[in-house]
C-alpha cells in the first residue's frame, strides 16, 4: 500500500511539473509581449519626438510609493507560500488578504495617476508618446488586476482544497504570474518614470 | 528521504525560506531607493544616472529572480527554466536592439 502511495505521488509530481513548466512558458510569452511594448515606447520616445514631455506632469514621490506597494505585496506573497508548506492555512489566507490589499493600493494609485495625466492635458490620443506611454502601462496594470482577482479566488478556494498537491500547485502558479509583474515593474518604472523624469 | 522527496515537489521553483525573503524585499527596497534617488536630487550628469539606474534595474532583476522566482540550476526542471528564460532573452534583446537601430537608421536617413 505504501509504495503504491509513492507511485501515485510520484505521478502526481511528474505531471504537475509538466503544468507548471507549461504556465512558465505562458509568462515567458507574456514577457515577448512586453518587450515589444518596452521597443514601441522606446522608439516613440525617441529624442526630439513631438507631443508634451510625460516630465511636465510627472510626480515621482508617488512611482516611488507605487514601486514600494508592489514589491511589499510580492514579499507578503511569499510568506503566504512559506505558510502554505507549513500547512498553515489560516495564515495562508491571511498574507494573501494583505497581498490583495497592497496590490489594490497600487491599482488605485495607477488608476488615480492616470485620470490626473488625462485631466492636465497628457492624454492617450495626444500624440504617439502618450499612447505608447498608456498602452505600455495600461497593460501592466491590466495584469496586476488580473492577478488581483486570482489572488481573490485563490482565498475563497483554498479551505475548499482538500489536496495539498493541487492548492501548492494552484499557489505556484499565482506565485510565478505575480513575482513576474513585480519584475516587469522594475523595467517600467526604470525605463518609463525615471527616464522620462531625467 | 526517497519518501520524503516525493512529498515536496517544489516544480523548480526552490526551496522556501523565510532568510532569502528578508534579504530579497531589503536588497530591492536599498536599489529601488538609490534609482529614485539619484533622479529625484538632480547633482548628476545625465550619463551618470543612466548608467546607475540602468544598473540598478539590472541588480533588482537579478536580486528578484534568484530571491522571489527562486530560479536555480539544482533540478532538471529549473534547468529547463533558466534556459526558456534565456532563450526568451535572446527573443527580447533582437526585438528591442532590433527595433532601435533599424528605426535610428531611418531617423537618421530622413535628416
Amino acid at each position: 500500500m505504501h509504495s503504491e502511495a509513492i507511485a501515485v505521488h510520484e505521478h502526481h509530481h511528474e505531471t504537475d511539473s509538466v503544468d507548471v513548466f507549461g504556465f512558465w512558458l505562458y509568462i515567458m510569452t507574456d514577457c515577448i509581449l512586453f518587450g515589444c511594448l518596452f521597443a514601441t515606447f522606446l522608439v516613440l520616445n525617441f529624442p526630439g519626438s513631438p507631443g508634451p514631455e510625460l516630465k511636465t506632469y510627472l510626480k515621482l514621490s508617488d512611482v516611488l510609493l507605487e514601486t514600494f506597494f508592489l514589491l511589499a505585496s510580492n514579499f507578503t506573497f511569499c510568506l503566504a507560500i512559506l505558510n502554505l508548506y507549513q500547512t498553515k492555512l489560516f495564515r495562508v489566507q491571511l498574507w494573501l488578504a494583505i497581498s490583495f490589499l497592497l496590490g489594490g493600493s497600487f491599482i488605485f494609485m495607477e488608476v488615480t495617476e492616470f485620470a490626473h495625466l488625462a485631466n492636465e492635458g497628457f492624454r492617450w490620443d495626444v500624440s504617439g508618446k502618450a499612447s505608447s506611454f498608456f498602452t505600455l502601462v495600461g497593460t501592466h496594470g491590466l495584469h496586476v488586476s488580473c492577478g488581483l482577482v486570482w489572488i481573490l479566488l485563490m482565498i475563497m478556494q483554498l479551505p475548499l482544497l482538500k489536496d495539498v498537491y493541487v492548492a501548492r500547485r494552484r499557489m505556484t502558479y499565482l506565485g510565478l504570474f505575480w513575482n513576474f509583474l513585480d519584475i516587469v515593474w522594475i523595467f517600467v518604472f526604470t525605463i518609463v518614470y525615471l527616464m522620462g523624469a531625467m | 528521504m526517497h519518501h520524503h522527496q516525493a512529498s515536496h515537489p517544489d516544480y523548480g521553483t526552490g526551496k522556501k525560506k523565510l532568510g532569502i525573503y528578508i534579504f530579497g524585499l531589503i536588497c530591492c527596497s536599498i536599489l529601488t531607493l538609490i534609482a529614485f534617488g539619484i533622479v529625484m536630487v538632480n547633482q548628476f550628469s545625465r550619463w551618470e544616472v543612466f548608467t546607475v539606474i540602468y544598473s540598478a534595474a539590472c541588480i533588482q532583476f537579478l536580486v528578484q529572480v534568484i530571491c522571489f522566482l527562486r530560479l536555480n540550476t539544482q533540478t532538471e526542471q529549473g534547468k529547463i527554466n533558466v534556459m526558456s528564460i534565456l532563450f526568451t532573452g535572446v527573443i527580447l534583446l533582437s526585438i528591442i536592439v532590433g527595433s532601435l537601430w533599424i528605426m535610428s537608421n531611418v531617423n537618421y536617413n530622413l535628416m
